[in-house]
């Protein structure tokens, strides 16, 4: 069905378009020739085009849309291929919201796997004045619906008319489209949005390009990353707004802690500091996130107790967060947030033009293979030396060491082999795996015993408590079997195929 | 997916109304519809103002010669599509008994827009064959329109006895009454009279209502011309008693 929809505007032909709107005559006589045309009332429809920060709807090829007119509220949901799309009355639906607030049914199965732990935003909204054209064929069968989309203000994109194809019926959307292209209308791709910036910071750089400006590309990509994130997380949108908020602050601090070479003394000792206080100030409230995100699995562990007895610590996972949060929010709306990040923005203006503080890493390339080879030999040293008595510590330090090496083989992508890269980063991702699922075990374990303690100062019944042994219980194992299968993940990565690989990214022949 | 099959051995009892009413008002709440209608006589396809007609007729569509998707046509109501009848469906037990799961096809068929629907309708010719065997096999609710008449109640006996003896899956059957006309004494005492131990019978009663009628003349549902006439209160309350959950 969408294969036949069509979005055409007026070329410059004043018949058809004038100001704001569309000649409407014009257009029914020109569709008259070959259907009967029913003229559908003239409404202003809000329409908020739906979709989450990272536009997952738009990836999966889904339109998601909430219209409301004087009669009532409805919500438009658009598929690839062939299928209809779907309209579902609702009532009382405020943005941003989880899909779990949609009315049970086809729209919320379609869209909540996509959206996932992310919630619907408004990408778009626009007040039109919309009115519908049915085409019939003889049996006064609609055949094609035409929709003439005019903005209620200047500002708002131009008016447009969509040939909107009926399933079984692609032909007539056709040959209606091509009547309209008769008058002088012509096929337009539709806008887009504002979008998060997820292209490469590094993309067209070559190995020749001053390490500089690689650096400073990528520390400012990181930098758009924060802005972009942080109005989402002060409203607490979704948790994906701190997480991402997060891992533009560490992909900051590991590119810091790996061009050190290259960068000047003042990135050592005043912003690597003042990024490890930033991330610091977010872990709380993510730690309490990926509890809470964590409950409905903690749940299924559960074999004695019942899953209605960690209510209390849900409980008290919300009240430590709103705790938690407000103290984020505060610092982050602070002055000295805002002074931090001007500042930041002022450094990395200055940096494109210093010269590098050591010049056999004046080139990328260079920096990319010194880079990346350090931070490989890091988790390769650090690797080896983990023995069956090592501590959770040492096991946590290799997971940092991972993280590094991860954020190297990324943000220098560009000048590297990007099949060798592929592979590192795939034998690496197993290593995380294992090392991201022992540590995860091991503060999630610690923090249900702080939990504990406080829950039971405040009187929390005994199923709860019991209930959380559970818990604990089930991390400990868990975090057995992280160590068990760390030495084959290890092993893999550090096998000779790898090694030499990795050499090879690492500017070694 | 959910299949409901308005059925009757019995000719001019309501199944095409009821089918057309009911699909529409699934797909008003925002449920995708699909209404196939399977009776060659296309009452259901000329109410949506659609062609009777299916390229490759049943011989392709049973013989799976051409997808199902490509036979489908939009109506002109949201959510709402049609698998329009063809002339060739009297032939379809043949096209049926010419394949490998002769009783199981029609499911099949089903199967494979599974993803594109939540609820579908069969509305189904009335006779007893192997066309009936399939829809049986494909539905999870049987609705069985009624004319409150004595012949009517050893009609649906009958069919309660066909399904209980089919092999595998069985539909659940619910009965109710259609064209029912409260002024007509012998209307009356069946409908008060019939069992409700046994089988389902819907406490909606369909009336016997001119604007019914008037569905062939305005190729439209009820509830679509006449919103709040009592034929259309009536098909909603029906509806809200056999809607899938």
């Amino acid at each position: 069905m969408t294969s036949a929809t069509r979005t055409l505007q007026a070329a410059s032909d004043p018949r058809l378009g004038f100001g704001l709107g569309l000649e409407l005559e014009a257009i029914v006589a020109a569709l008259s020739t070959q259907y009967t045309v029913v003229t559908g009332p003239k409404q202003f429809v809000r329409r908020a085009r739906l979709d989450t920060f990272d536009r997952r709807l738009r990836e999966a090829g889904l339109t998601l849309e909430h219209q409301i007119v004087a009669t009532g509220e409805r919500l438009v949901l658009r598929g690839p291929g062939g299928a209809s799309p779907v309209a579902v009355p609702v009532t009382g639906l405020h943005w941003p919201a989880l899909a779990e607030v949609l009315p049970t049914g086809p729209v919320r199965e379609a869209i909540a796997p996509v959206t996932g732990i992310r919630a619907l935003t408004v990408a778009s909204d626009e007040r039109r004045r919309v009115r519908l054209l049915e085409l019939h064929n003889e049996d006064g069968k609609t055949v094609v619906r035409v929709e003439l989309d005019e903005p209620v203000s200047a500002a708002a994109a131009p008016a447009q008319v969509t040939v909107r194809a009926l399933r079984g019926y692609d032909d007539q959307a056709r040959r209606a489209g091509r009547l309209l292209d008769n008058l002088g209308f012509h096929g337009v791709e539709q806008g887009e949005d504002r979008e998060p910036s997820s292209a490469a910071p590094t993309a067209g750089l070559d190995r020749a390009a001053p390490a500089n400006l690689l650096l400073t590309r990528a520390l400012s990509q990181f930098l758009a990353t924060m802005r972009e994130n942080l109005p989402g997380l002060l409203d607490d949108v979704d948790t994906e707004f701190l997480h991402d908020f997060r891992v533009a602050v560490r992909r900051t601090r590991a590119t810091l802690k790996l061009a050190r070479p290259a960068l000047p003394e003042v990135m050592r000792s005043r912003w690597e500091p003042a990024f490890k206080g930033l991330g610091d100030t977010t872990t709380p409230v993510r730690d309490l996130d990926v509890y809470e995100l964590d409950l409905p699995t903690m749940r299924g562990w559960l074999v004695a107790a019942d899953p209605a007895d960690l209510e209390p610590l849900a409980t008290h996972l919300r009240r430590r967060r709103a705790v938690e949060r407000r103290t984020l929010v505060r610092r982050l709306r602070s002055v000295s947030f805002e002074r931090l990040v001007t500042r930041w923005e002022e450094e990395l203006a200055r940096l494109v033009d210093t010269p590098e503080a050591d010049q056999e890493f004046q080139s990328a390339g260079q920096l990319a293979d010194r880079s990346i080879s350090r931070a490989y030999r890091r988790v390769a040293r650090e690797g080896a030396l983990i023995g069956a008595d090592s501590p959770a510590g040492d096991l946590h330090r290799l997971r940092k060491r991972c993280k590094e090496l991860r954020y190297a083989l990324e943000v220098f992508a560009p000048l590297i082999d990007s099949a060798a890269r592929r592979r590192a980063v795939a034998d690496l991702k197993g290593l995380q795996d294992v090392l991201g699922r022992f540590q995860d075990s091991e503060v999630q374990r610690q923090a249900l015993r702080g939990f504990a303690e406080e829950m039971m100062a405040a009187g929390t019944p005994a199923g709860a408590m019991l209930a959380m042994g559970e818990l604990i219980g089930h991390l400990d194992a868990e975090q057995d079997r992280a160590r068990r299968e760390f030495d084959v993940a290890f092993a893999r990565f550090a096998r000779p195929s790898s090694l030499q690989m990795m050499h090879r990214l690492g500017g070694r022949r | 997916m959910k299949v409901l099959a308005t059925y009757n051995i019995k000719g001019g009892v309501g199944k095409t109304s009821t089918a057309v009413n009911l699909a529409y008002l699934a797909a008003r709440e925002g449920r995708r519809t699909l209404l196939w209608d399977l009776d060659p006589q296309a009452a259901a396809t000329y109410l949506f103002r659609v062609r009777a007609r299916v390229k490759g007729g049943s011989h392709a569509l049973v013989g799976r010669k051409r997808p199902i998707e490509a036979a489908l046509k939009a109506t002109d109501f949201d959510n709402l599509d049609l698998l329009p009848a063809d002339f060739s469906y009297r032939n379809m037990d043949l096209d049926l008994d010419d394949t490998k799961r002769r009783t199981r096809r029609l499911g099949q068929l089903l199967d494979s827009v599974a993803d594109d629907y939540d609820v579908v309708f069969l509305d189904c010719p009335p006779s007893i064959s192997l066309v009936s065997e399939n829809v049986m096999h494909a539905s999870d609710t049987l609705l069985v329109p009624l004319i409150p008449a004595t012949l009517s109640l050893r009609t649906l006996d009958q069919l309660t006895r066909f399904v209980a003896d089919s092999q595998g899956s069985r539909p659940e059957i619910v009965a109710f009454f259609s064209m029912a006309d409260r002024r007509k004494r012998l209307h009356r005492d069946v409908i008060d009279a019939i069992p409700r131990d046994g089988t389902r019978v819907a406490e909606t009663v369909i009336p016997a209502l001119s604007i019914i009628e008037q569905m062939a003349e305005r190729r439209a549902p009820v509830p679509a011309f006449a919103p709040t006439s009592r034929a259309a209160l009536c098909y909603e309350q029906l509806w809200a008693e056999v809607r899938p959950t």
